[in-house]
């Protein structure tokens, strides 16, 4: 069993100094809007990735009118407990403590308190353009395997060099051939072990995503997900070659897997143009929990469960399915927040087990 | 900062001019100078003026020099057929100070990173590739920092003289000698693993 359960905030967002404990594996808080329900689930969040869920800077977290923060936790791994501690000194400076012991690259930390958060907001993964979806895919893949996250940055870095040799080259209106070469071949390279890796796991992914919608939704609604790549139907070596003259032009690389997407649709149509809102967030959830399950298995562990605001747009029948698997079936533990004491309450009396209710 | 005589003022701020010397560094330069002799102050702009004006580059490597072939090119008791391409100057030091390199140098200037706007052209590579035509150079060996644009100048360099009868190496990239094999960082241990070496060759070292 992997669970937080304890947490003391200091200075953070609306907090002056809370505590709270958990020590049930359902967790349900309450409060009105603006009462600090997400703030306390970002706390946790926090403590699991270093950073906030929000891409936002630390200094905005800490409480107005003060200077600096403090998020201590207790965790439970394994039937031994850790402490971790972040803290946000009065110069901005981080510091991130996990028994006691500073961490000189937070990097480290991240992949050992595994957590999936589901807000409103992401629904951005399904709504906008495919730059959510690769970064979703490759905060996911980057957490499970070691070597993609440095092949996919050395990546970034050559494609950057390119761009900028094809705008010098457009500048003086002659360019290096040779030098084009080697960048090709340095980009293919990298591009080939990450659409490979890309591939191998979006195969295994997809149809779990797929699965969770079904159960989540009851019906299949007719969904299909695909990874799309220029490189699905020819090699990058000859994309490259093929769009020479284009790139050229246009002053950048038009082809690789840094235009890679995964392609949505419900009835052969754009998922995000004819998808209800209900339908969205069951996609999302579907998501996200497959995630949830990919780290489950390869960490060994279910990772904690952040739900936010989760009842909002979702019909009766698929917060009960919902419901019954992150609370039941997931073997996490799972905070979820609400406005609605009462409907929170029914929910869980509905489940059956053991659970803490936190009203702010 | 306010000065009562402006020749002080202009003098700190030349010294500010130089990286890493800020405006109270460069002021306690200035005041060391005036505390000393004079003789001592006119002796240094001299030597420094000296330096600049006369100082020159190796015709063969880029190497700075008083001749117009460096002392190492010039050493008769170093391999000639043999060249180490670096970067830049400092780079020759280093690997000067390691006294395990007996053969001449090729100083290229930097690498090519098109990001900061450096092509081939801004470099000495063609000059390198003549040289190696030139000399019937035995073997080059690249001491490039092991990072992309590194990797980027070996390629290109690679490439241009490929039809050479020339051998090209480069430095060994893995475990810092003296080091903790727990402490090495994933990225270099892997490296290390794929690039292992035979024990009678490490031996033999």
């Amino acid at each position: 069993m992997f669970a937080c359960r304890h947490i003391a905030l200091t200075q953070f967002r609306n907090y002056r100094f809370e505590s709270f404990n958990f020590n049930e594996n359902i967790i349900g808080i309450y409060g009105q809007n603006g009462s600090g329900k997400t703030n306390l689930l970002d706390a946790i969040y926090y403590l699991c990735f270093t950073k906030s869920s929000f891409n936002r800077p630390d200094a905005q977290s800490v409480k107005d009118g003060f200077a600096g923060f403090r998020i201590d936790g207790r965790f439970e791994k394994n039937k031994e407990e850790h402490k971790l501690v972040c803290i946000l000194r009065e110069n901005n400076r981080k510091e991130f403590l996990a028994d006691e012991e500073s961490y000189t690259r937070f990097s480290e930390h991240i992949g050992k308190y595994p957590c999936v958060m589901i807000a409103p907001d992401d629904v951005s993964l399904i709504t906008e353009g495919s730059e959510e979806r690769r970064k979703f895919i490759d905060t996911l893949l980057s957490q499970l395997q070691h070597d993609y996250l440095e092949q996919l940055i050395a990546y970034n870095k050559i494609l950057q060099q390119r761009n900028s040799f094809l705008k010098f080259a457009a500048e003086r209106n002659n360019y290096d051939e040779q030098l084009l070469e080697i960048l090709n071949s340095q980009l293919l390279e990298k591009g080939n072990f990450i659409y490979e890796r890309r591939q191998q796991f979006l195969n295994e992914f997809l149809p779990q995503v797929l699965a969770q919608y079904i159960s989540i939704a009851d019906k299949d609604d007719k969904l299909s997900l695909e990874y799309e790549s220029q490189l699905n139907n020819n090699t990058f070596e000859e994309l490259l070659q093929q769009n020479l003259q284009r790139d050229l032009y246009l002053q950048r690389t038009g082809t690789g897997i840094h235009k890679d997407d995964m392609v949505i649709e419900l009835k052969q149509t754009t998922f995000k143009n004819i998808a209800s809102q209900g339908q969205r967030k069951s996609l999302l959830f579907a998501f996200k929990l497959a995630a949830f399950e990919t780290l489950k298995t390869i960490k060994g562990f279910a990772p904690i469960l952040l739900l936010d605001d989760v009842f909002e747009k979702l019909d009766e029948k698929r917060m009960e399915n919902l419901l019954q698997y992150v609370c039941v079936q997931s073997g996490a533990q799972v905070f979820i927040t609400d406005t609605h004491k009462d409907r929170l309450q029914q929910s869980f009396i509905k489940i059956g087990k053991g659970y803490n209710l936190i009203g702010l | 900062m306010q000065f009562s005589s402006s020749l002080l003022e202009n003098a700190v701020n030349e010294f500010a001019r130089f990286p890493g010397i800020g405006k109270k560094t460069a002021l306690r330069m200035v005041l060391h100078l005036l505390k000393q002799d004079e003789s001592i102050t006119e002796n240094f702009s001299e030597t420094i003026a000296r330096m600049r004006r006369d100082i020159k580059f190796c015709q063969r490597c880029n190497n700075v020099s008083d001749a117009d072939i460096c002392s190492i090119c010039a050493n008769s008791l170093r391999n000639q057929s043999l060249i180490c391409v670096v970067e830049n100057l400092r780079d020759v030091i280093a690997i000067e100070n390691t006294q395990q390199f007996s053969g001449t140098y090729h100083i290229l200037g930097g690498v090519i990173s098109p990001l900061d706007g450096i092509g081939p052209d801004q470099l000495q590579i063609e000059s390198l590739v003549q040289r190696i035509q030139k000399e019937q150079t035995e073997e080059l060996i690249f001491a490039l920092s092991p990072n992309i644009q590194g990797d980027t100048t070996i390629y290109y360099i690679q490439k241009k003289i490929k039809d050479f009868n020339c051998r090209i190496t480069t430095i060994a990239r893995g475990i810092a000698f003296g080091g903790d094999l727990e402490y090495a960082d994933e990225l270099t241990l892997g490296r290390s693993l794929q690039n292992r070496m035979p024990v009678d060759k490490y031996i033999s070292h």
